[in-house]
């Protein structure tokens, strides 16, 4: 096995020898550097420049794109809104108005139940004040008679006496 | 050593290069080989993901998207956000020509390539690329901080305090050469514990190590560019920091 290491170390003599050797520098440095050089700008041409292009250009597009849906969805959401105002609004209006009317439907009750009553009273009154009078009127005609009654039991009296 | 010889059932090669000359330079023929189809393929790639650019993205595209958005995050991450645009091709090719290469090298069988000098094996596993790439992530930071601070960028050479002058100034050779050596270490260093586990033990046993070598590979292409980016972000933003974010 150390033969195989040792003939490694041969080669690399054998080749440094001849004038080659790893650290063999010679016109191939400068070559490669232009060549480099040659690639990077044929590169630049090829495939940075148009596909950076794509690149930005479609970041452009998606944020354009999500600042449009952000813009659309803020107004969607404002729409909900507003409509769940109105909602609320018109719920509110409803309640009032059905509050409203309870009361007026309360109100006119009361009102009419009252007139019923005034009116009953009234009526009574009426009656009472009728029987009242029929009973001033029997009164005074039966006052009438007992004043005729007693005149003629007076003259009655007298004129047994007178006579 | 010539009797050892015919009970070598893997040959390993290290130092060895297929030299290629051009016009008086020699040039190492396998790192430009490999190299070459790294970035035929890199390019291939990004060719077909952005051939037929679709909005909702599907397929290569995605995936090419995702590399992108890594990088990006690599780049914003150390740079900050206001800077880190311009960076991204240098950061991000830095990132993939390491991280295919790495890969290359440690899935493409090349041995079963043979050429009559040196071997096949990823690009980064060669000193002159490595330094190649370090040597331009310096050129790109002092760059970054001179078209940013002007002149100002000296002073990051004496603060917080002038005392720490030497070391502000040793900071700029040690960072090349920190980010070539690790790059180039960690990748040939896999590659030969392949090999020398290849020669030991034909088989199973280097799997581990392989899959290893794969996870080495890229964070060794992560490290190196959120280094490079780091000393560009540094680069721009000063020391003082006067101006985060």
């Amino acid at each position: 096995m150390t033969n195989f290491v040792w003939l490694l170390a041969v080669e690399a003599a054998d080749a440094v020898e001849e004038g080659g050797g790893l650290f063999d520098f010679d016109a191939t440095l400068p070559l490669m550097a232009v060549q480099f050089v040659l690639l990077a700008v044929a590169l630049n041409a090829l495939f940075y420049k148009p596909l950076g292009k794509v690149l930005d250009e479609r970041d452009g597009y998606i944020s354009s794109n999500r600042v449009d849906a952000a813009e659309r969805l803020a107004k969607a959401e404002k729409i909900a809104k507003q409509y769940q105002q109105e909602l609320a609004e018109t719920r509110r209006q409803a309640q009032t108005v059905i509050a409203e009317a309870q009361e007026e439907a309360q109100k006119i009750a009361a009102q009419t139940v009252a007139a019923a009553q005034q009116e009953a009273q009234t009526q009574r009154e009426q009656v009472q004040r009728e029987l009242d009078e029929q009973k001033n009127q029997a009164m005074v005609t039966l006052e009438q008679q007992v004043d005729g009654l007693s005149q003629q039991i007076l003259d009655k009296l007298l004129g047994a006496l007178a006579v | 050593m010539l009797m050892i010889h015919p009970l070598v059932l893997a040959k390993l090669e290290v130092g060895e290069h297929l030299y290629w000359q051009v016009g008086g330079l020699k040039l190492h023929g396998q790192v430009f080989l490999t190299s070459w189809l790294v970035i035929g393929a890199l390019l291939l790639v990004s060719f077909l993901a952005t051939r037929n650019i679709q909005r909702v993205p599907s397929g290569l595209q995605n995936f090419m998207e995702y590399a992108l958005e890594f990088i990006r995050d690599i780049a914003k991450n150390q740079i900050g956000e206001k800077e880190y645009r311009p960076w991204v091709p240098f950061v991000g090719t830095l990132f993939l020509f390491i991280f295919v290469s790495n890969w290359s090298g440690a899935l493409i069988p090349w041995k079963l390539i043979h050429l009559p000098s040196g071997e096949l094996a990823a690009p980064t596993n060669d000193i002159n690329t490595t330094v190649a790439l370090a040597l331009l992530t310096s050129l790109a930071y002092f760059y970054a901080g001179f078209s940013k601070r002007g002149l100002g960028y000296f002073a990051k050479y004496i603060e917080p305090t002038p005392i720490l002058l030497p070391i502000n100034i040793l900071e700029d050779f040690t960072k090349p050469l920190s980010l070539s050596f690790r790059l180039f270490g960690n990748i040939l260093a896999d590659e030969l514990v392949v090999a020398v586990l290849v020669l030991l033990v034909p088989l199973f046993v280097p799997l581990p190590v392989m899959v290893l070598g794969l996870f080495t590979s890229a964070i060794q292409a992560l490290i190196f560019a959120t280094l490079a980016a780091a000393y560009i972000g540094e680069a721009i933003e000063g020391h003082g920091g006067e101006e985060h974010g």
